[in-house]
């Protein structure tokens, strides 16, 4: 299939599309007509901004395209009902279909076409995605033996078994798969290809060669297994025999049924051979530096977007062997509308509050209780350069009743409470809450937020 | 890690990444991705053969204001510091007062509540001083088991 023509005929739809839905639209009341990139904003920017959890980002054509096999019905339908970790209506189900629809028409607009006609389709096997093929056939530092089939799963199966979406066995989580690994690898091929309980057939993308998802799955297998030192044992092996022939069976990871490699390695050959010219050995160093450079990704401590707010079987913390554990709700569906921040939850909840997203009960039986406010700001100097901190009542008696800090946690007079950071970090003081469950110290700026006059800085520097 | 072409530069790189290593060590464990003030409660349940109890603030922070549950109720600001037990909620104290199957679903739902990982300790998941003042030994977020 020719990309430019799918892109093309979607473009085309979705101007059908459009004015059908002005049509109707205009039918109805002309101020529900849904404004597509407003939605875009609101609801799917978080992810299709950023890429997070797998998400096709905004204008990025190499990602969109095998997204485009579907149609645009596939992906309203795919926005409406949701598809692997895309959740229904992106999380937001306030949103009418037509809004949804309209968001992702906006989205399709923004795809680029040249990019993706330019690309030359690399291989046959590479039907699905051959925007992606180009990059990875050349790009001599993959590892040989998990090149193809991890360069289909970062394009087909990540969205899912990277972040355990749909209950979808993560990558290399060995507890995930072990109970899978037993039905053995023919049954897990079958899976694959055929679909499985919530594992749509080759994984929702059915260009997908077989082959192609075969190595997909032999990659998914290997990582489960925790086989890096199969896998590193296999590219050590390779230079060993120079001719490309004789590597298929020295490959042979021990544990794997002997049908692995030769499923695999054959579709390999094939897709690396007119791109990777040069001999054996430079494969064999091209292995050490993906590990180097995985110990230098940047941020490597920090939680990676599609590791936060996962469902309670996923969290680590919950037992996922529990049946409850299942029973309970997962973050995302219910965080989709709220406001966003950048810690703790990654939730505002005070902003969530104030725009009235959430109606927390004040009461424990009266919905209609309110609490008492208190609109009166404190204002505490701060040594050293930092701003002075205010303290909003406000913010903090919507949430909270005045019992709750004073006189325990602070004394209610004026420069009666010694508060340090240090105090606050061992949990005292503010740090009964924020650090715990407000959010947390990180954000600075939130509390330390009243600039110091001129002359009051220069005062403290004496 | 170790590569013959190690310099001295890259020496002093390994030095920070040992401290690195230490410093996740003190974080606890990558493994541990819950939701932040996630409150797991293992008084007695470890002992008692039930899972450890799994708070999530979270999801009551959508319904309820912390005043409900932390003045009315009587919730001590302190992870496990509740000394809750079954018979205190079945006699409608602390999460009894609403887990009664009449504000909220009853208490025959054990593994609901008793949902975490065995031998998980009492903690608020990702605090502050859960990740950088508790010893590596008595890490807040445990190795979950493989």
């Amino acid at each position: 299939m020719n990309p430019v023509g799918i892109i093309a005929r979607l473009v085309l739809t979705v101007a059908a599309v459009v004015a059908v839905a002005a049509g109707a639209a205009g039918a109805a009341t002309a101020a529900d007509a849904p404004d597509g990139k407003a939605v875009y904003q609101a609801t799917c920017a978080a992810c299709h901004a950023t890429g997070a959890a797998g998400a096709p980002k905004l204008g990025d054509a190499d990602a969109w395209a095998p997204r485009f096999q579907a149609g645009i019905d596939g992906l309203y339908r795919s926005a409406v009902s949701g598809n692997g970790s895309m959740p229904a209506k992106g999380g937001n189900a306030s949103l009418s279909e037509l809004a949804v629809q309209a968001a992702v028409n906006f989205m399709v607009l923004q795809v680029d076409l040249k990019p993706a006609a330019s690309k030359p389709t690399a291989t046959k096997s590479v039907t699905a995605a051959p925007a992606k093929a180009a990059p990875v056939a050349s790009a001599a530092t993959s590892d040989v033996s998990a090149g193809k089939g991890r360069s289909v799963y970062q394009s087909a199966c990540g969205a899912c078994h990277g972040t355990g979406a749909a209950g979808a066995p993560r990558l290399a989580d060995a507890a995930a798969w072990a109970p899978r690994l037993k039905s053995g690898l023919p049954a897990l091929y079958n899976s694959a290809l055929k679909g499985k309980a919530a594992m749509p057939a080759k994984g929702g993308n059915p260009a997908l060669a077989d082959a192609d998802v075969k190595a997909a799955v032999d990659y998914l297998v290997a990582q489960a297994r925790g086989d890096k030192a199969a896998a590193t044992t296999q590219a050590v092996a390779l230079p060993e025999p120079p001719p490309k022939t004789a590597s298929a069976p020295t490959a042979t990871p021990p544990p794997a049924p002997a049908t692995t490699p030769a499923t695999a390695l054959p579709a390999l050959t094939v897709a690396q051979a007119p791109a990777v010219a040069g001999p054996p050995p430079a494969q064999a160093v091209a292995a050490t530096p993906a590990a180097v450079a995985d110990a230098n990704a940047f941020n490597r401590l920090l939680r990676a977007p599609g590791k936060r707010n996962l469902p309670p079987a996923e969290d680590g913390i919950h037992d996922p062997t529990n049946d409850g554990t299942l029973a309970l709700q997962a973050p995302l569906t219910a965080f989709g509308p709220f406001p966003k921040s950048n810690a703790g939850n990654r939730i505002d909840w005070v902003k969530a509050l104030a725009e009235n997203r959430i109606q927390p009960r004040y009461d424990r039986l009266d919905p209609n209780a309110v609490p008492a406010l208190m609109d009166l700001n404190i204002v505490r100097e701060v040594k050293g350069s930092m701003p002075d901190v205010v303290y909003p009542h406000k913010q903090h008696t919507e949430w909270l009743d005045c019992s709750n800090c004073h006189p325990a946690i602070f004394i209610p007079q004026k420069g009666a409470n010694q508060i340090s950071m240090a105090a606050i970090l061992l949990g005292q003081k503010c740090g009964v809450c924020h650090g715990k469950v407000a959010f947390p110290v990180s954000e600075c700026r939130l509390c330390h937020s009243k600039n110091k006059t001129a002359a009051a800085a220069n005062a403290s520097a004496k | 890690m170790a590569s013959p072409r190690k310099t001295c530069i890259a020496h002093r790189i390994a030095v920070a990444a040992l401290a690195a290593a230490a410093l996740l060590a003190l974080a606890g464990s990558e493994d541990a991705r819950a939701e932040y003030g996630d409150v797991v409660i293992n008084n007695y349940s470890d002992a008692a053969g039930m899972r450890p109890v799994v708070f999530p603030h979270w999801f009551h922070r959508v319904r309820y204001r912390c005043k409900v549950c932390h003045a009315d109720l009587g919730f001590k600001f302190k992870a496990g510091g509740n000394e809750i037990n079954m018979v205190k909620i079945i006699d409608g104290q602390f999460c009894g007062a609403c887990h009664n199957g009449e504000v909220a679903w009853s208490i025959e739902n054990c593994n609901m509540c008793h949902s975490a990982n065995p031998k998980t300790p009492t903690q608020v998941h990702e605090s502050t001083i859960g990740t950088i003042v508790l010893p590596a030994g008595t890490s807040a977020a445990p190795a979950v088991r493989k």
